[in-house]
């Protein structure tokens, strides 16, 4: 059982499988960066995603690249009316944190009651087989989906790196993350930024779902279930940091994936949540490990929903 | 009739449900929204105590209602410790790690639930007897926080939500006070999964899952935070509301969707036309709850 090519095999298996949680989570946790607000409507947007592309392939007939576009496409517009008729006005009216969760929960409900209603409750993937081709490589099952979701996973975390580092929006985004009132006054426009914002997400979050819904069925509910698992990362990685998250999401998946070597696979789910209330309880701020300055999305002090008011207000010790 | 009366006995509950939420949510300022693992506590803990030891079912909706008050204790002592944004995502890790646990619980029945509950009435006039009792509690239960709120306790409990800080100078214990409303109002939700479990005769974990947070969640905020009539009126609303769809006498695999859409729309409606709640306003000429006033676009 823990002969080193089985360990290995659960290994690639974890980072393969954590590859679609990590896109989800890192939109999350840029979100929550910037933005400063737990948003569960990412939920609504992941959905949309999905059954885009879903009708994009099964109805539609159209193929991978631009079922992927419609996705985008879909998806964007979903994320741009929520940022537009929804968190502006809460911002502008100084919504409590409360009043914002239900918000981005009820929309994300609404939607995937649309979903039903449109498509029904069974569980659909993106392609009719989702079986992919399998090559072994050192004595490890290898799939044409793993390849493929590990470097989708890549690309776009390298995508953003540049982005946050090399391009002027993205230097905003830092700013507007920090003091978003002292942003505003270098003549940022922080409405563009917040909208910048949850559009990078929306790419992740679009990347997320078509790799998810060709591995496995999705169903209105999916999204929100998948959503969890990114705040448990979000959360484990330290609240504001978001490449943390990432590698969070990562050990989570890794966890899971050991588990089934102690604990029948049933309780992996229990293990998850498990994992989400004892770090909450005695890791706040996330598990601390040794700061990577590589990154210029550095953690700040913990966020708190309440700033979705006056961003400003959150306090930041960045340089 | 029967579908009337069972209309009354959900509104009953959904009336104790969302009075004892708002107790913890609106007087008390707690963001949890793990009420519905609260009233599956009490569902279970009853429906297991009358099955497997015959125990008679209103000892057994008390037990579950004592039961729901002791965990709760027993989570709130070490989740109170943190606040805000960090209590509502310990609140939902806790309400669906629980779910997953009972999920996967042979003597609680897994995903399939419990059924053939014994019922707490039998006979003829079994539903109308059903629906007096749960009214005559839910009246009580309003009744009993209104009091509770608008004597010194209250005053106690509103003046730690408006600014715990200050409380805490003035020498008075916020986590005692913050433990006490929790509790207090988890075992109301137990007293009412009791009722539900005897009533319906069957549980299973999906119903207490996160959509059953955000409808008892909906119905404080429709009605209106931290007052005394607006989770009663929330509850009434949204109990009754969706079930008019079901006259269209629309396919199983359309209604439910409908009923969901409609339900969260209207949700969405008052979020932005009436955020303070149907009545929401006498709370803030009482002085109640700020957010009622900031959120009213003044």
């Amino acid at each position: 059982m823990f002969e080193p090519v089985i360990l290995a095999q659960i290994l690639w298996t974890g980072v393969a499988n954590s590859s679609y949680i990590v896109l989800l989570t890192v939109a999350f946790a840029l979100t929550l960066k910037v933005l400063k607000l737990f948003n569960f409507a990412q939920a609504a947007v992941m959905a949309t995603a999905f059954y885009a592309m879903f009708f994009a392939y099964g109805t539609l007939h159209l193929p991978p690249w631009l079922g992927i576009a419609f996705g985008l496409l879909a998806a964007g517009v979903v994320t741009a009316a929520v940022e537009i008729y929804g968190f502006r006005v809460l911002r502008r009216r100084r919504s409590s944190s409360l009043t914002v969760f239900i918000f981005t929960l009820v929309i994300s409900e609404l939607l995937a009651h649309v979903f039903a209603l449109c498509f029904g409750t069974e569980p659909s993937t993106l392609f009719p087989s989702i079986v992919s081709p399998v090559r072994l490589i050192g004595g490890l099952a290898i799939s044409d989906w793993d390849l493929g979701a590990v470097a989708t996973t890549a690309v776009l975390l390298i995508f953003l790196v540049s982005f946050v580092r090399f391009t002027k929006s993205g230097q905003a985004l830092i700013a507007v993350a920090d003091n978003a009132e002292l942003a505003e006054l270098y003549g940022i426009d922080v409405k563009r930024s917040y909208m910048l914002t949850l559009l990078v997400a929306c790419l992740f979050v679009v990347a997320g779902m078509y790799l998810y819904g060709t591995r496995s069925g999705v169903i209105p509910e999916t999204s929100l279930d998948l959503l969890l698992s990114a705040v448990i990362a979000t959360i484990l990685g330290g609240i504001g940091n978001v490449y943390r998250a990432a590698g969070a999401a990562v050990f989570v998946a890794l966890v899971q994936s050991f588990s089934i070597l102690f604990i029948a696979s049933r309780w992996q789910g229990v293990l998850t949540f498990a994992v989400l209330f004892v770090t909450i309880l005695l890791f706040p701020e996330g598990l601390k490990l040794p700061k990577m300055r590589f990154f210029r999305l550095t953690p700040s002090v913990r966020p708190s929903m309440n700033a979705i008011a006056s961003p400003a207000a959150a306090p930041s010790n960045e340089p | 009739m029967e579908y009337i009366l069972n209309i009354v006995i959900l509104v009953g509950l959904y009336v104790i449900l969302s009075s004892s939420f708002n107790l913890i949510i609106g007087h008390g300022g707690l963001i949890s929204i793990a009420h519905p693992i609260f009233y599956a506590i009490g569902a279970y803990c009853s429906a297991l105590l009358s099955i497997n030891f015959h125990v008679p079912p209103v000892l057994g909706i008390l037990a579950g209602a004592v039961l729901a008050m002791l965990v709760s204790a027993a989570v709130a002592l070490p989740s109170l410790r943190i606040s805000g944004d960090y209590l509502l995502i310990a609140s939902i890790g806790f309400q669906l790690g629980l779910l997953q646990l009972i999920e996967q619980l042979d003597f609680t029945g897994g995903p399939g639930g419990i059924g053939n509950i014994p019922g707490l009435i039998d006979g003829p006039q079994r539903s109308l007897v059903f629906a007096g009792i749960v009214t005559v509690i839910a009246v009580f239960v309003v009744l009993l926080i209104r009091a509770l709120m608008n004597g010194d306790y209250g005053r106690a409990v509103r003046a730690m939500r408006d600014d715990e800080l200050a409380f805490s100078m003035l020498g008075r214990r916020a986590m005692k006070i913050k433990l006490g409303i929790f509790a207090f109002g988890s075992g109301l939700a137990g007293l009412a999964g009791g009722l539900y479990a005897h009533y319906y005769q069957y549980v299973s974990p999906e119903q207490f899952g996160i959509l059953q947070s955000s409808m008892i969640l909906t119905m404080v905020v429709v009605g209106g935070m931290s007052s005394t009539l607006g989770p009663v009126i929330g509850a009434g609303l949204l109990v009754i509301l969706p079930e008019l769809i079901a006259f269209l006498n629309l396919p199983p695999s359309v209604m439910a969707p409908v009923q969901g859409i409609l339900f969260t729309g209207l949700v969405l409606v008052f979020m932005f036309a009436r955020p303070q709640g149907i009545i929401g306003a006498s709370t803030k000429r009482r002085g109640g709850l700020a957010e009622a006033g900031q959120e009213s676009g003044r």
